[in-house]
């Protein structure tokens, strides 16, 4: 039963913790920020919007890619097969791209163009973080990864590999070129207004709850360090981002790729020998 | 499975003289009453076996010669050297072991599971490219004969391909082999034009390169082990000497067209479509992993990890090389190269689980290409497209050719389609491979990274199909209704496909198929009719917007390295099998 309140209040979770972090993100610059239901507000205010659309194709697959995450994370929370988790995220990212790739319009289409790109560099990698919790456990389920002891000192190089991604996911600096306001204005968002938007910033909510459930895997059955690990990855990832300066999507996907992909691999290797 | 073999070389003489009416019908009933055959042959497991009698030895040994006395006559005619002499080397190969061969009495013809899986490929899909064959022949300009002919070689082709994967006797196998490098060449040629003499010759002496890989196998085989019999050679082969296992390896290698023997299949798009699709689906190329799922239960330890590391470096190298192709035919070519490659690593791997995931592969991976090889042939006959740059709003009056193009890509990568549990399963397979040998990691590398280069792949062409053009609402589409036929009974079968592999629980099954197959009905009945319809905003900029897609090519330096590493590959193969290296 509780498990299916959590999967539908997961989009909820997501927009409180896009809101709080805001606020972290603002207190590190010395700023106010906006409060913590700012992006509940925001949704409200979207409500009332203009809500035009280019064409409902456009339209249609924002809405798939929204029903996609949601179901991405339902069954992470019912504890389903992660490498299949990720293969079903994957089939969420292509909605969204095709999406971008429908309209007349170079920003969407740069945008899902980098976000192709940027799967290069990820996609391998969450494959390879299942692959190492398949090597320990014996099996792919996460209702069994949770019940098991961590292991997180044994994948603490797939561990350092997932770190480099998260980023990349929650479209952070040194990582976000895919959305890069300033340079692609939102790429893929761009060409959605009104009530039809909320998809998408639903989505991104998601996303956060996503890439945070990932994480607390690594934990395994161990609360406390989950919470411990949530709260340190948030702030270093916030840290991070206020620090850096972006890198273009050809050096994201080196860096990831290159560094990412060999700690993964070494990981795997020193799993096998034991 | 005799009538699978003798009923589509029946009709291939029925076929030629006859009226365009007749033979529509014909072939449309027989191909439907052959993959009726092939089921019911799938869903009855008796193993079946025949022996053929000394005259129909005889009869095939002459056969063999004259065929390969037709190459030779064919490479002196065109002046290609390589032609002819690969020819003269298998001719006098091929008489010393008539000489040498013992009089061998045992099972000629069998049917294993692995045959029952492949008629079905062979005769499902294949017969459905055959319907269409119909249809797109008709719109070129060639006398009826000619046409007709077409027709009867692509029966023919598909009763040597349900020949070849039945055969048990090695001998008999390299005909059946050299009668598709036939087919292909015929095939390949069949425009006649200059390119496609070329390139037919190309094909033509590649592929005998696998032949003579036959023939030294056979030599070895029969100096060796005293056998000419895959079964007899399977059981008494020792690890220590593997050496015609690794022939037979290298011959799927030349018919798979892997590195570096990848131009034969690229050639042979000049070709008409259908071909292309009978040769990237059904047939000819799958013989490659069939031959290795075949054999890889005699591999020794270290010739599995070789097989499964030269194969996955294939399939990341072919999947990088499809990235700068503009040319639709050649990238789903290339695709091909990459995931028949995929197939052998899995096929080579010591589990049972993994040769399972190397034939969902093999079937879906035929079923789907076949889809995207028709839609490629209705492109260039009926919208004029063959490059991917001159693709644009195709969406707007070719909705149903976008969505099964779209489909044949997605289920290729994508849950809840067969490929994908396919991949999903092989990436397990390869985890528990891993457990007993560190250097398995190389494969499931190459998996893993290559898979993820073909989404790219895919989905940058779809970029190009989909981009709309604002305010105006999609038509429907109209087409032949052969070139329908043809479409609806692969996707159709894709669609079946997904219930029958049983790999994942309801819930993972039914949530894609619900996303996936909703969203042309969403599409219908959501029209957004209260929402104000405007042009894209793209901040305001005005001006043309063409649609563009990035290539991103390697140098032609790195590909000649890609081709040394894997000749070396091979030959380290050799090395291996020969008890050289342990």
């Amino acid at each position: 039963m509780i498990e299916y309140i959590l999967i539908v209040l997961a989009p909820v979770f997501g927009g409180v913790l896009y809101g709080f972090e805001r606020v972290v993100r603002a207190r590190m610059q010395n700023r106010q920020g906006p409060p913590v239901l700012q992006p509940f507000y925001d949704m409200y205010k979207l409500i009332d919007k203009n809500s035009s659309i280019v064409h409902p194709m456009h339209i249609v697959l924002a809405i798939l890619h929204f029903i996609t995450l949601w179901a991405v994370v339902a069954l992470m929370i019912l504890g389903y097969n992660f490498l299949y988790v990720i293969f079903l995220h994957l089939l969420a990212t292509i909605f969204i791209i095709l999406a971008g790739f429908s309209v007349r319009s170079v920003y969407s289409h740069v945008g899902s163009n980098r976000e192709l790109l940027a799967m290069l560099a990820y996609e391998p990698i969450f494959i390879l973080i299942a692959t190492g919790f398949y090597m320990i456990n014996g099996s792919y389920d996460i209702s069994l990864i949770r019940q098991e002891d961590t292991q997180i000192l044994s994948m603490i190089l797939l561990f350092a590999a997932f770190l480099l991604t998260v980023p990349l996911k929650l479209k952070k600096s040194p990582f976000d070129a895919c959305e890069a306001h300033q340079e692609i204005v939102g790429g893929v968002e761009i060409e959605y207004s009104g009530i039809y938007f909320e998809f998408l910033y639903m989505a991104k909510w998601i996303e956060y709850v996503f890439v945070y459930m990932i994480l607390l895997l690594f934990a395994g059955n161990n609360i406390l360090l989950g919470v411990f690990l949530a709260i340190a990855v948030f702030l270093i990832v916030n840290l991070v981002d206020n620090s850096t300066s972006r890198v273009n999507i050809v050096q994201t996907i080196k860096i990831i790729m290159g560094i990412g992909l060999t700690l993964s691999c070494l990981n795997i290797l020193g799993l096998s020998y034991v | 499975m005799e009538l699978l073999i003798f009923l589509p070389l029946l009709l291939a003489l029925i076929v030629p003289v006859s009226g365009i009416k007749i033979r529509n019908l014909i072939v449309i009933s027989f191909v439907v009453l052959l993959s009726l055959f092939s089921i019911s042959t799938f869903l009855d497991d008796r193993l079946y076996s025949l022996t053929l009698s000394h005259d129909i030895h005889t009869f095939l040994c002459v056969a063999d010669i004259v065929l390969l006395v037709y190459f030779l006559a064919q490479g002196i005619k065109y002046r290609s050297k390589l032609v002819y002499a690969l020819a003269f080397v298998q001719l006098i190969l091929y008489l010393g072991i008539i000489y040498l061969a013992p009089s061998m009495h045992g099972i000629d013809l069998l049917s294993d599971e692995l045959s029952r899986v492949m008629y079905l490929v062979i005769n499902v899909v294949g017969g459905a490219i055959i319907i269409y064959a119909l249809e797109y022949i008709e719109a070129e300009n060639f006398s009826r004969l000619k046409k007709n002919s077409f027709i009867a070689l692509l029966l023919f082709f598909l009763g040597v391909m349900n020949a070849i994967v039945s055969t048990n006797n090695i001998e008999i196998f390299f005909l059946l082999f050299e009668l598709t490098t036939l087919c292909s060449y015929l095939l390949i040629r069949y425009r006649g034009d200059d390119i496609a003499v070329k390139n037919s010759l190309k094909a033509l002496w590649m592929n005998q390169v696998g032949g003579v890989a036959i023939l030294l196998a056979l030599v070895f085989s029969i100096s060796t082990y005293n056998t000419v019999y895959f079964s007899e050679l399977l059981k008494v082969v020792d690890d220590s000497f593997l050496i015609p296992i690794i022939f037979l390896v290298i011959a799927a290698y030349v018919k798979g067209a892997a590195f570096p023997f990848q131009n034969w299949l690229l050639g042979a798009m000049v070709a008409p479509t259908p071909v292309s699709a009978i040769l990237h689906s059904a047939t000819m190329v799958k013989i490659a992993p069939f031959i290795v799922l075949k054999l890889s239960t005699a591999f020794s330890p270290s010739l599995s990890v070789m097989v499964s590391i030269f194969a996955s470096f294939v399939f990341v190298g072919a999947s990088i090389m499809a990235l700068n192709r503009d040319f639709f035919k050649e990238i789903l070519g290339l695709s091909t190269i990459a995931l028949l490659s995929l197939m052998m690593a899995l096929a080579s791997l010591p589990s049972e689980e993994a040769r399972y995931t190397a034939i969902l592969l093999l079937v879906f991976h035929a079923i789907s290409k076949a889809l995207l090889f028709l839609q490629a042939g209705i492109l260039e006959k009926v919208y004029h497209l063959k490059y991917i740059s001159d693709i644009d709003n195709l969406v707007d009056h070719a909705p149903r050719t976008v969505f099964f193009i779209i489909i044949g890509f997605a289920s290729l990568t994508l849950p809840p389609f067969g490929a994908f549990i396919g991949k999903f399963l092989g990436i397990e397979a390869i985890t528990q491979a891993i457990s007993q040998n560190p250097l398995y990691i190389f494969t499931l590398l190459g998996l893993i990274v290559g898979s993820v280069f073909l989404v790219i792949l895919y989905f940058k062409i779809i970029t190009k199909l989909l981009t709309k053009e604002p305010f105006k609402n999609i038509l429907k589409e109209k087409l032949a209704f052969k070139y329908k036929l043809g479409s609806n009974i692969l996707f159709i079968s894709l669609f079946i496909g997904i219930f029958l592999v049983s790999a994942l629980n309801v819930v993972e099954v039914l949530i894609p198929v619900i996303l996936i197959f909703i969203s042309p009905f969403l599409l219908k009945y959501f029209s957004f009719k209260s929402a104000p319809r405007v042009k894209e905003y793209n901040c305001g900029e005005k001006g043309d917007f063409e649609v563009g897609v990035y290539n991103y090519a390697l140098s032609s330096n790195v590909i000649q390295k890609m081709m040394y590493i894997s000749i070396f590959m091979i030959v380290l193969h050799l090395a291996i099998g020969g008890g050289i290296l342990k």
